[in-house]
């Protein structure tokens, strides 16, 4: 039938590797140089090139060109993917893959540990490869995530991860790249179960919040200058932070919580800070882009804060504060397996006034830079990492987003998942196929 | 402005009638009954709202009106008290208080779930079987006159109040009592006034119900159950509370509604009864006056107008939604609007935080545009007659209680000052009565030295000036009694200060004082003249810059409801999903809200045309599984079948009109998953602004929405205790309700087929609305929409049904379907599933994107839903997704948020396609609908354009408008001196499936 035809070539064929197995089975490296031809290749960096050549070797790009420039491909096994779309893997930020399964059986989550203070608490230790959520999110574009613990007023130290193979150690693309604090709100929720209604109030304990955070990040800034000092892992973790090794993430989202939050992390000479969340970033946009914070819109396939909110402000979102001179990354929140979706965020920025390839920069080079790998990822660009993937069309629209082929650090990597294996088989039982 | 007043000495206390003697009570002094015999002459006496009589004379005996009129010749031994100048008006009468009354305990405080369920109801004794059913209870029984509290209820002007215990959903009886402080006996006038109900659950923990809808459902239960248990001799069993039931139906029925949403279920109930409740609203009813109206109700109004927000800050303001700024800005207006549309309706203080307020807010209605009499009549003659008390109190004529105030002016003068308020003859004094403005200019004596004095201010806080030559300088006053102190410093440069003691003589003081030296000295100070006022400001008409009405009342609501239209859409590529399939450079005309013509060239010159060109034409998207538009979702019986959704409509969920923007045009509003048998689902247009009754989909075939697996099991509930635990449980409760409900059509057949004769001698069943639903479901004229994940329950239920010989229409969510896709076909039911959701709890790791296509493929009828109001605004990319997810055909994609879910709600006649003869609920695209990239600019119901891009970005600068123009009138109110208080608006629930438990997001 000709509805399963696309699928016989690009999901059926890799079968036999995975039938039986729990994921797909992860592969070795790089063996021999690769190069992708014939393709429109979205480079991540705001160029496309329409006859691409994109050549890899060891894991790293060696070429990105265009075909009529005809680069060397002695040595190359060429496969050729004209009429198809190529472009730098997807990074997911600010994840809970790999530390959660199911996410309402209690032993399946380590991604919250206990404690309000936790930055020595690492993502990277929990990062269970085995994780059949992980794998789904390739088919969708996503070949790197950002492993995030959450809770807490600071949850711990994310890892970022490819999202291949067999052990965390595999996995690691680098390790303890960002500290992750939850600034302090300036109102809570109070729910009232006769109207089933929510009201906000001020928070009593901001200002004790605040005073707590304060305490922890003198002693923190203090502690690395110490002559003699006791060790002590909390504020080891977050040396990095003043050294520039460790991003600091700050999560809020109302306008008067982003201005303390960045300027308090200014204050004790944090060097490298994003801001998570975000929803009313617009109003202190100029406050943003003179502080050079990027952003991180956790859904922007939401509903928008207030009734009054223009009711598209969620979609507007990326483009306005794109246009402010902010640097924004899409990320996903919520269900963790509809992270997937990430590219069609992307994609509704484009109906809101994106331009496609503005858009795509904010799942790929935005966040890379954002979380400071972008000397290696993020973009299509020679020695750079060969993570890439290749799309039957246009991957920011579901109705053509088909990933075929995906590359990590040059690995062609095996697609199908438990999902595409149960597809086959029921399609089998039914004899759709 | 008050004036300065003068207290002058007058001590009635003497005349009073000591009432407190009682004839059965034991004696421990002599015996002293007096007459309690007044005449107070030389008044306006306003009857009643109706009638004021001038220079007129009221003669009160023993607690009782004797007389009434002009002209009276005061009998001997009557007191006189010349009130020339005066105004005598029946006292107030306030039907909606808790006076007396012992405090309720709050119930059970923050989130209610997550503990072991209570079944059973904890009340000890023969009672209901629901807790929330407190019919058995008697205000009188507790009622203990509260001296504090009358006092203040008394300052404002009231005489007596109805008090009632606010518990439970049937609160029992009120009782009517008097404000005044002799013994209980002597206040209690009436000891079962009214009866009494809520839309509260109150101090109950019992399980159900726990929603508006499960409050409706207990109530109509209720009904039945006093029907059935009344109808027996002997009794069935006893149940205190349904006996008490049944002797209070004659009593007058007082519902507390509290939001004008709640006025109208309040009735429907009552309709459903031939109940006509009174109905205690919220004081919102301004914006739904003809469905108010509609109603008959007579109506409670309280006058708690909201304070207004702080708007200081321009990004904390963002926090006030403009419906509470607005309703803020229309809340004085509601009263005059209630009268404007001839609705009765009496006021009530309920809602302030002291009766201190009352009259203030009143009068603030006033000039708000209720007329005084209006006004009068809502607190006198309206209450009483609701009351049916109207021979005692309310008015002030023979025979009635001496129950009356004696006030300065007109009542509702701003000036006007309320001197005595006389209850059963009982005198008290508020302010006395021979005050005199003591604001004035008098010639000052200090001495023998001569001077000016000036007295000006409120009475509160007088100002005094003090001239002497022409050094003229502050003086500070203090009136007691009658009694005046004042104190000046007659040399600026110094410190020491003059100090007067003084007395009311004529219409001005005398008195003694002391030098700064020690010396003492006599003052006098006689009045000279007026002192100009101040004018103030001429009454401004405040109703002029008034806002108006949106419909709904929220952000992106309309003065105006959209009108129906000939519409011609020219040249789009047109979707029919019918054998047409997809048609380029197509003409659709809608007429008289259907679909008029499909083809090209089309023309009707009444038509207003929209250019189609490059734009993409469906059929509006229907949302299978929703859960918008409902003030609840979830109740938590195992069997809830008796609650309806229907019953709780919420036209002012913004998520409607953001689902419009999605091109959503209907959906399916479904109980949630918390019990195998859920409550009865609601089939809504959404028709934005329309009333809760016009937006349902009317003749449309009934829905109930039952439920499988980990949610019935309460999984997320550790403590949970309730039946079922288990899938085996689960499959019980259905074999059980459908058994049951199969006995219980023969119950009721064979009692139907007796003879009138035989009729009497039987006992007629008890009618059981949870097991009538079932057996709407046998009987076919109910369709099930069933919660379900993974292949085991999907089979069993399918096999309980056929067991039971009928089919289950719809399995929603499904997601496990895709394993037994050939028997759902075989059953022949409907699959309503998620794109791409998976691994959210243990009953969804083997989801897989792909099962709507399986399903498809396999003949099952299969939809996509969003059981979120977000994903609901999404539906076309959601539907999109199997093209990815499974290959789909662009239009077999479409189809799934279309023609198919239309099919499962048998509605597929009316919508789903482009067809002539369907309603014209259409939506025009920017592109293809399928693509991230299309966005919905005209959606059309009814041939109404209830949704418009163009008209979405003016309204997005009028809510900014508007907002700012209350924002500025509220700063003026701050300034004013009104308080603020409130910072941020209240949020409504987004409800999920699973919004019993609202802290948790699974499905």
């Amino acid at each position: 039938m000709k509805f399963l035809i696309r699928y016989t070539f690009v999901v059926l064929g890799l079968f036999t590797t995975t039938l039986h197995a729990q994921v797909p089975v992860p592969v070795k490296p790089q063996s021999k140089p690769i190069a992708l031809t014939g393709a429109t290749a979205h480079l991540g960096n705001g160029r496309v090139i329409n006859n691409a050549v994109l050549g890899f070797d060891k894991g790293k790009l060696t070429i990105v060109a265009e075909a009529s420039s005809n680069p060397d491909l002695a040595g190359y096994e060429v496969i050729n993917v004209s009429g198809k779309h190529v472009y730098p893997g997807f990074i997911l930020p600010d994840s809970p893959l790999g530390l959660v399964e199911v996410s309402s059986i209690r032993a399946m989550n380590d991604v919250t540990e206990r404690g309000e203070l936790n930055p020595n608490v690492r993502a990277q230790a929990a990062y269970n490869t085995d994780s059949e959520m992980i794998t789904t999110m390739r088919l969708s574009g996503i070949l790197l995530a950002q492993a995030t613990p959450t809770g807490g007023r600071i949850s711990g130290t994310s890892s970022f991860m490819e999202l291949e193979g067999w052990d965390w150690e595999d996995a690691t693309h680098t390790a303890d790249i960002a500290v992750h604090l939850y600034w302090p709100a300036l109102m809570t929720s109070q729910f009232d179960f006769t109207t089933f209604t929510s009201t906000e109030v001020p928070n009593k304990e901001y200002d004790k919040e605040v005073s707590a955070l304060t305490q922890f990040f003198t002693e923190a800034s203090a502690y690395g200058k110490l002559a003699a000092r006791e060790t002590n892992l909390k504020m080891e973790a977050m040396q990095g932070l003043f050294d520039g090794k460790k991003v600091l993430m700050v999560y809020c989202n109302k306008p008067k919580e982003i201005v303390s939050a960045i300027n308090f992390a200014r204050k004790y000479g944090v060097k490298k800070i994003a801001l998570v969340g975000g929803t009313g970033s617009y109003h202190v946009a100029e406050f943003l882009k003179e502080n050079a914070i990027p952003v991180i819109l956790q859904q922007t396939h939401s509903l928008p804060d207030r009734p009054d909110d223009d009711i598209d402000l969620p979609y507007k979102l990326p483009y306005l504060l794109t246009q402010a001179g902010i640097s924004v990354t899409l990320s996903h929140d919520g269900m963790p397996a509809r992270a997937r979706n990430l590219a069609f965020y992307a994609g509704t920025a484009v109906a809101y006034g994106m331009d496609r390839e503005e858009a795509l920069k904010m799942i790929c080079a935005n966040p890379a830079k954002a979380m400071g790998v972008d000397n290696r990822v993020g973009t299509l660009e020679v020695g750079k990492d060969a993570t890439l993937f290749v799309s039957e069309g246009d991957v920011l629209d579901m109705k053509t987003c088909i990933v075929s082929q995906a590359f990590i650090a040059g690995k062609l990597v095996n697609l199908p998942t438990k999902q595409e294996e149960l597809y086959e088989r029921y399609s089998r039982k039914y004899g759709h196929k | 402005m008050k004036k300065t007043t003068l207290v002058v000495a007058l001590s009635l206390i003497f005349l009073t009638w000591n009432s407190k003697a009682q004839e059965t009570f034991p004696v421990n002094d002599v015996k002293d009954t007096r007459a309690g015999a007044h005449a107070f002459t030389n008044a306006t006496i306003v009857v009643d709202h109706q009638t004021t009589i001038q220079n007129a004379t009221l003669l009160v005996k023993s607690g009782k009106i004797e007389q009434v009129g002009a002209g009276i010749k005061v009998p001997a031994g009557y007191a006189e008290i010349d009130l020339k100048g005066k105004y005598i008006y029946p006292s107030l009468i306030d039907i909606y208080t808790s006076y007396g009354l012992p405090a309720v305990e709050s119930g059970r405080g923050g989130n209610p779930f997550g503990s072991a369920e209570q079944i059973e109801p904890k009340t000890k004794g023969a009672y209901n079987a629901n807790d929330a059913i407190r019919s058995h209870y008697q205000a009188s029984a507790e009622f203990n006159l509260n001296t504090k509290a009358a006092e203040e209820f008394r300052n404002a002007g009231f005489g007596s109040v109805l008090t009632f215990r606010a518990d439970g959903i049937a609160r029992g009886t009120s009782a009517f009592v008097s404000l005044g402080e002799n013994r209980d006996n002597k206040s209690l006038l009436k000891s079962q006034a009214a009866a009494h109900y809520s839309f509260n659950r109150g101090t109950s923990t019992q399980n159900y119900p726990r929603s508006m809808m499960g409050y409706i459902a207990l109530l109509r239960q209720t009904y039945l159950d006093a029907d059935w248990y009344g109808s027996q001799t002997p009794r069935p069993f006893s149940d205190q509370s349904l006996e008490a039931w049944i002797q209070t139906q004659k009593l007058p029925q007082i519902f507390e509604a509290n939001e004008w949403h709640n006025v109208l279920r309040a009735d429907k109930v009552g309709d459903e009864f031939g109940v006509q409740y009174i109905i205690k609203g919220g004081g919102d009813e301004y914006k739904r006056i003809d469905e108010i109206k509609a109603t008959n109700a007579p109506l409670i109004v309280p006058v708690n107008y909201p304070e207004p927000f702080e708007v200081e800050d321009p990004l904390d303001a963002m926090s006030v939604s403009l419906a509470d700024m607005k309703h803020w800005e229309l809340a004085p207006a509601n009263l005059a609007r209630l009268e404007k549309g001839g609705i009765t309706f009496s006021i009530t203080a309920n809602g302030l935080k002291s009766p201190n307020e009352f009259l203030a807010n009143v009068r603030k209605a006033i000039s708000y545009g209720l007329s005084e009499s209006a006004a009068l009549q809502a607190l006198t003659t309206t209450p009483a007659r609701l009351l049916k008390v109207d021979d005692q109190v309310g008015a002030l004529k023979k025979g009635m209680l001496a129950n009356f105030i004696i006030t300065s002016g007109k009542l509702f003068d701003e000036k006007t000052i309320l001197h005595q308020n006389w209850v059963q003859g009982q005198q008290f004094v508020i302010k006395a009565l021979d005050v005199q403005d003591a604001n004035a200019a008098y010639s000052l004596t200090v001495n023998g030295q001569a001077g000016k004095l000036e007295i000006s201010g409120d009475s509160g806080s007088p100002k005094g000036k003090v001239t002497f030559d022409t050094t003229s300088v502050d003086a500070s006053i203090r009136f007691a009694n009658d009694m005046i102190t004042l104190s000046y410093q007659p040399i600026k440069a110094k410190t020491d200060r003059v100090r007067l003691s003084g007395w009311k003589e004529g219409t001005g003081f005398r008195g003694k004082g002391q030098l700064p030296d020690g010396t003492w000295v006599t003052w006098t100070a006689v009045r000279s003249g007026d002192i100009p006022k101040k004018d103030d400001k001429p009454a401004t008409d405040l109703t002029v810059d008034l806002g108006k009405v949106l419909y709904p009342f929220v952000a992106h609501g309309s003065a105006a409801l959209p009108p129906q239209q000939t519409l011609l859409i020219k040249n789009a590529t047109v979707w029919t999903n019918e054998a047409d399939g997809v048609l380029e450079n197509t003409d659709v005309l809608l007429k008289d809200g259907k679909i008029l013509k499909i083809g090209k060239n089309l023309s009707d010159p009444s038509a207003k045309t929209i250019d189609g060109t490059g734009k993409h034409l469906t059929p509006g998207i229907i949302d299978e599984h929703s859960h918008i538009a409902a003030a609840s979702i979830n109740d938590v019986a195992s069997n809830s079948g008796m609650v309806r959704i229907g019953d709780n409509i919420d036209t002012e969920d913004i998520n409607i009109y953001r689902a419009l923007a999605g091109g959503v045009t209907a959906v399916q509003v479904l109980h949630g998953s918390a019990n195998p048998i859920g409550g009865q689902s609601a089939l809504i247009k959404l028709r934005w602004g329309e009333s809760p009754e016009k937006m349902k989909i009317a003749g449309a075939d009934q829905f109930i929405k039952f439920a499988l697996g980990e949610n019935v099991k309460r999984t997320s509930n550790a403590s949970s205790v309730r039946y079922p635990q288990t899938r085996m449980g689960v499959e019980q409760i259905y074999v059980d309700a459908f058994t049951n409900a199969r006995e219980y059509e023969k119950k009721w057949n064979f009692y139907n087929d007796l003879s009138a004769e035989q009729k009497k001698l039987a006992i007629r069943p008890r009618r059981d609305l949870a097991t009538e639903t079932m057996l709407e479901i046998l009987n076919k004229k109910r369709y099930i929409t069933c919660h379900s994940y993974v292949q085991s329950e999907i089979n069993m239920l399918m096999n309980v049904a056929e067991q039971f010989n009928f089919r289950v229409n719809t399995f929603t969510h499904i997601l496990e379907g895709y394993k037994v896709a050939d028997k759902m076909k075989a059953h022949g039911v409907a699959a309503s599933t998620f794109s791409d959701w998976w691994n959210y709890k243990w009953e969804v790791r083997y989801a897989i994107p792909y099962n709507a296509a399986i399903m498809h493929r396999e003949g099952v009828v299969t939809s996509i839903n969003s059981d979120d109001a977000e994903m609901g605004r999404r539906l076309n990319q959601e539907a999109a997704k199997t093209i990815k997810y499974g290959g789909l055909s662009e239009e077999d994609a479409l189809k799934m948020i279309t023609l198919n879910p239309a099919k499962m709600l048998h509605l597929e006649n009316q919508m789903g396609s482009i067809k002539v003869g369907k309603s014209a609920d259409v939506v025009l695209w920017s592109v293809n609908p399928l693509s991230i990239y299309a966005k919905a600019e005209k959606t059309i119901i009814d041939g109404k354009i209830y949704f418009d891009i163009e008209t979405d970005k003016l309204l997005n600068k009028e809510i900014e408008l508007e907002r700012m123009r209350i924002i500025q009138k509220m700063k003026n109110a701050k300034k004013g001196g009104s308080t603020t208080q409130r910072t941020a608006s209240s949020i409504r629930h987004q409800f999920h499936c699973e919004d019993v438990l609202f802290n948790e997001s699974e499905y």
